[in-house]
């Protein structure tokens, strides 16, 4: 493995309850580098992370470097309205201090006050919820973080902020980002590289090199211009 | 006689606190009837006790490790859901052990009797109690994660199979303690209703959790109190003790 490669996938097939969900997959993942997953609903992309997770039984192989310190922000999170479970409770779990967790709040656009944190986190709003995920992803700063679908919910302003974050602090520490997304405008100016999958490969590449009207139209089925 | 009673008093107090810890779990993860059925499940055992005059825990404990590994077989061999399997079983053995128990021993297996109870067992049950309680509160906030979301807790390096079987290890524990208090037809009752009286009024999880424990402590040892004085039976009294909290609690909800 050369030194700056932090993920190597290769001819990765996964079955679940006999259908085969991803087909003969091959890709990688370097330090600073951004990769963006595309494809269509139910291609296979929230099961494709949940594998490199080790979550899912597979065929083929996935090698991490070793002590690769991973991060996984899931496409569904729900907290129960009437779990009386704070904030800074809900971070008791990652055992982070108080300057980590204002840190990591910061990096998501929200000055956590200490009233904030004694919140109950059933009570935040979908977005706040979801930016309190992405903060407690990134409390104890994985060096690669796994996000699927993770601005679902968050305004324009907020999902800036986050991705700014994301970029800077994390090509900074030379760590690695995968992303699953519908947003392709917003997302692709950010990717160093694509992956667009429906079960198998369907173009991976450099965003200049594959975003193109033909490729989108594989994906989506109909011609789409950015 | 006095010695007898402050020997039912702790043993109450500390069966009642770990049983509305452990309530404050299982109704997180929607398992609040677990404890009611099992306390059924565990009827056959309680009434050989009685009738060999064995500790009750004891033979409750037994056969509720039978009860579970049956319905965890039965759902590998049928995959029928799990609670129509524990209704077959725990239904099973009420009627098991109604062919065998006598008559004058039905009440203190439906609704307990820790008035006669000795020196030696009061320190087991403070023993296991404190032992199930530690286990408790060293997997509690890995129970939670994995509760909102088990992929996330599996990231972090929760072994939730693990976490899981320890967490219903403990549960079988709880029930066989809290049979030997309010019988099995009450058992449910304290694990349910201290934790939901503490969830109405809980700001955050420790309170929630303590909360359960001290309104467990609290209705287990009022209800006793009362039963000295009025002789009225203890295992009722403390569960309409805990139901009184719980209405109680309703007035302070959290919003």
């Amino acid at each position: 493995m050369s030194e700056d490669l932090i993920l190597k996938v290769k001819n990765l097939n996964v079955e679940l309850g006999r259908e085969q969900v991803l087909e003969g997959l091959d890709f990688d993942l370097r330090e600073k580098e951004i990769l963006v997953i595309l494809g269509p609903n139910g291609a296979g992309k929230s099961v494709l992370l949940r594998t490199l997770l080790g979550l899912l039984p597979f065929k083929g192989e996935i090698s991490w470097r070793k002590n690769t310190h991973i991060g996984y922000v899931p496409e569904e999170f729900t907290v129960s309205k009437n779990l009386p479970l704070s904030v800074k409770e809900f971070f008791e779990f990652k055992q982070v201090g108080p300057s980590e967790i204002f840190q990591s709040f910061k990096w998501v656009g929200i000055e956590a006050s200490l009233k904030f944190l004694e919140k109950r986190l059933g009570t935040l709003s979908s977005g706040q919820l979801r930016r309190t995920l992405i903060a407690w992803v990134l409390a104890d700063t994985p060096d690669v973080i796994l996000l699927d679908e993770p601005m679902v919910g968050i305004d324009i302003h907020g999902r800036e902020t986050i991705y700014d974050s994301l970029v800077r602090l994390w090509q900074e520490k030379n760590q690695a980002i995968i992303l699953v997304s519908h947003e392709i405008g917003e997302v692709c100016k950010k990717a160093d590289k694509i992956l667009a999958l429906n079960k198998r490969k369907l173009f991976y590449g450099l965003p200049q090199n594959v975003i193109t009207p033909q490729n989108l139209a594989k994906i989506y089925g109909a011609s789409i211009y950015l | 006689m006095e010695l007898q009673f402050i020997y039912s008093l702790i043993v109450s107090i500390f069966i009642g606190g770990v049983a509305g810890f452990l309530g404050s779990l299982m109704i997180t993860k929607r398992m609040a009837l677990v404890g009611d059925a099992l306390g059924h499940v565990a009827l056959p055992g309680v009434a050989l006790a009685l009738i060999y005059g064995f500790n009750v825990s004891l033979g409750a404990l037994v056969c509720l490790f039978f009860g579970i590994l049956l319905i965890w077989l039965f759902e590998i061999h049928t995959k029928l859901p799990m609670e129509a399997l524990t209704g077959i079983v725990f239904t099973a053995s009420v009627a098991i052990a109604f062919l065998f128990l006598p008559e004058t021993k039905v009440s203190t297996a439906l609704i307990g009797d820790i008035s006669q109870i000795g020196l030696w067992d009061t320190l087991v049950s403070v023993i296991f109690c404190i032992v199930t309680f530690l286990v408790l509160k060293k997997i509690f906030s890995k129970m939670i994660l994995s509760n909102l979301s088990e992929n996330l807790a599996k990231v972090e390096g929760v072994d939730v199979e693990k976490y899981n079987l320890i967490y219903l290890v403990c549960v079988a524990i709880v029930v066989a303690l809290g049979i030997k208090v309010t019988g099995s037809l009450l058992m449910g009752a304290l694990v349910i209703t201290p934790a939901a009286a503490a969830r109405n009024i809980a700001r955050n999880l420790s309170q929630y959790s303590y909360g359960a424990l001290l309104i467990g402590s609290v209705s287990c040892s009022l209800g006793v109190l009362i039963f000295k004085v009025f002789g009225l039976p203890a295992g009722p009294l403390i569960i309409l003790v805990a139901s009184l909290i719980f209405l109680i609690s309703l007035v302070f909800k959290q919003k």
